[in-house]
């Protein structure tokens, strides 16, 4: 594996692969100059849905979890983060940490009871959290409006009082999204490649054998829930100062079966797959401009292909493609030497 | 306030006999393939949807339409069974979930497709209101009282004693002694997950009446009840599924009557963590029946 952890001395691949990662990151700098309105609206939106799937890609493709709440720790920090931009006026760099603590603090209450159970159990637990999120959204009105939503969200602003430096045109936001898509996965990347990251993975390979290595699998099994909803919670709030409007539809389970699509399509247990997953899933049908009911076939055939023929999902297959073509190439060469 | 509890106890009842028959078939499932299907309330929305199709498009009588739908079921299911539910009965669990979940996004959107996303008015059924021991209540509910109990009695008697019963808890116990004693595992795998799905389109289709508005996404949370009922129940058990719907139901109906509707959606929940904590084998459970 190339750059399998710190302290190996890179080799070429990590030089081609960062060259590729800094290129990626100039055309997204670069992106506006040369796209549409459109095309801008597209991005800033799978910069956002990228956040919830990364979060779920920490709960299940590194702990090996398969988790169905993220779409409620995403709503569940859009309703934060439009609460306090609505009664508190915080400026967006508060807004953002504060809906993520929230999201994290819930999951650590539902994750107490919930991560004990396993298998079939595990997964219903976290799909009955979303419906119980949604009734909540819809009917506690005196705070959440119930099914009208809160509306009038007001734009996000960094100064220190409401207003200053506020974030109201399409560029300011594409380049917000963008830093903060940035942020999240060098957070991300920070947090696979600790020691935690690693133990994390151990767990998943083998619980019994991890455990025996004195790695705590029900503490670890924890803190990833709550992280993966801290980014779930921060996607949310993200998407509130966007769309400016919150709504019970943000429970919907649509979300969380997207963030999972883009989890499970893109690679679990990879960075780059969940990236690739957010433009495939996310960024390529609203480019089309597919109907929702269309998009939502799309997404349920999906799953159903990768399970029966690509169950390691396109980014590592499309990696070991790669690869193939690679040594292929090598070979062909080394053959014209002789 | 007695009366009014009363009240909500009977309206639980109700609400809970519904559940018991979409349930039994996703505990039939399970005991079978040890796997829990995800699509399994999608398919009581394909039940609702299809005799509100065929009420509507072929301008068949209601009657006629549970049938139209049933036949919609058994096809879809079949499909099911031999594509996606056989060749996952031994893969790991969370392909199971994922390719479930799949089925469940794709009926919801072909039903979006075909019909709208919008709900639908389902008029039809026999809407009289009938009193009975002095409680009244529409034909529709006494009809799904007593085709429920009538499924349980039959249910009871198939598995305990026909044939194929005995196979299906056979096989529920252990699947390699089966293989061995030549049991067709694969025949009565399809059994099972066929009969199951069937029942949970009838239950679509017998509710539709009576909840009147049906849209493509009301399956979700019936999933996750009859899971939660199943649990409950202890798998494998019966008629301890009907008395673990009828409790939710209850139970359901109490909270939403007196502590708000907000609340609802979380008795399932609370129960099903309840029992996974402290009786994981279920509150009915004398033995694994089958």
């Amino acid at each position: 594996m190339a750059g399998a952890g710190p302290g190996t001395r890179p080799g070429k691949g990590d030089f081609a692969r960062l060259a590729a990662i800094l290129a990626i990151i100039a055309v997204l700098l670069a992106l506006p100059t040369f796209a549409g309105r459109y095309h801008l609206h597209i991005a800033i939106l799978s910069m956002i849905y990228f956040y919830p799937a990364l979060g779920l890609n920490l709960i299940y493709g590194y702990l090996g979890m398969l988790s169905l709440a993220q779409g409620a720790f995403f709503g569940i920090g859009a309703y934060v983060g439009g609460l306090i931009a609505v009664h508190l006026q915080w400026p967006l760099w508060l807004t953002l940490p504060a809906a993520g603590l929230v999201s994290a603090v819930i999951a650590l209450a539902v994750g107490v009871p919930a991560l004990r159970l396993r298998n079939y159990s595990f997964v219903m637990c976290t799909l009955g959290f979303v419906f119980i999120c949604e009734s909540i959204s819809k009917n506690w009105v005196s705070v959440t409006r119930g099914d009208m939503g809160l509306s009038g969200i007001p734009r996000p602003f960094l100064g220190l009082t409401p207003g200053s430096m506020q974030i109201s045109a399409l560029t300011g936001y594409y380049y917000l999204a963008f830093t903060l898509a940035l942020l999240g996965l060098l957070i991300f990347w920070l947090i696979v490649r600790s020691p935690a990251g690693r133990a994390m993975r151990a767990i998943k390979e083998e619980e019994v054998l991890a455990e025996s290595q004195g790695i705590d699998a029900g503490r670890y099994a924890l803190v990833g829930f709550a992280l993966s909803a801290l980014f779930g919670g921060v996607g949310g709030a993200i998407y509130a100062s966007y769309m400016t409007i919150v709504s019970p539809l943000t429970f919907q389970l649509y979300y969380t079966l997207l963030f999972l699509v883009i989890v499970f399509a893109g690679g679990a247990g990879t960075i780059g797959g969940v990236a690739l997953g957010t433009v495939v899933f996310v960024a390529l049908p609203e480019a089309l401009r597919m109907a929702a009911d269309l998009r939502q076939l799309i997404y349920g055939l999906t799953f159903l292909v990768l399970v029966f023929v690509l169950p390691q999902g396109i980014g590592p297959a499309l990696a070991r493609l790669a690869r193939r073509a690679v040594t292929a190439v090598r070979r062909q060469r080394s053959d014209a030497v002789d | 306030m007695l009366t009014l509890v009363a009240e909500q106890i009977v309206n639980g009842v109700f609400v809970g006999m519904g559940y018991a028959l979409a349930a039994v078939g996703l505990t039939l499932i399970f005991g079978v393939l040890r796997a829990i299907n995800f699509a399994h309330g999608d398919f009581y929305m394909l039940g609702a949807f299809a005799a509100w199709a065929a009420m509507t498009y072929l301008g068949i009588p209601y009657g006629a339409s549970i049938l139209a739908a049933l036949a919609v079921g058994l096809a879809a299911a079949l499909i099911m069974s031999r594509f996606i539910a056989e060749p996952l009965a031994e893969a790991p669990f969370q392909n199971a979930v994922l390719a479930t979940l799949g089925v469940s996004l794709t009926l919801q959107a072909a039903v979006t497709l075909l019909a709208g996303g919008t709900f639908k008015e389902f008029t039809g059924g026999w809407m009289d209101v009938v009193d009975i021991w002095g409680i009244r209540a529409v034909e529709q509910r006494w009809l799904l009282i007593g085709v429920t109990i009538a499924v349980f009695v039959a249910l009871e008697l198939v598995v305990r004693y026909s044939r194929a019963g005995k196979a299906m808890r056979a096989v529920a116990q252990n699947r390699e002694a089966c293989r061995v004693v030549g049991i067709d595992i694969q025949r009565v795998t399809r059994t099972a997950f066929v009969l199951g799905i069937s029942l949970a389109v009838l239950s679509g289709a017998l509710l539709g009446p009576i909840l009147v508005s049906i849209y493509p996404a009301m399956g979700e949370g019936i999933t996750f009840k009859a899971f939660a009922i199943t649990v409950i129940a202890g798998v494998g058990n019966v008629w301890g599924v009907m008395l673990s719907a009828l409790l939710l139901g209850i139970a359901e109906t109490l909270v939403s009557g007196f502590i708000g509707t907000t609340f609802r959606e979380a008795v399932g929940f609370v129960a099903l963590i309840a029992v996974l904590m402290w009786k994981p084998l279920g509150l009915f459970a004398v033995r694994a029946r089958y």
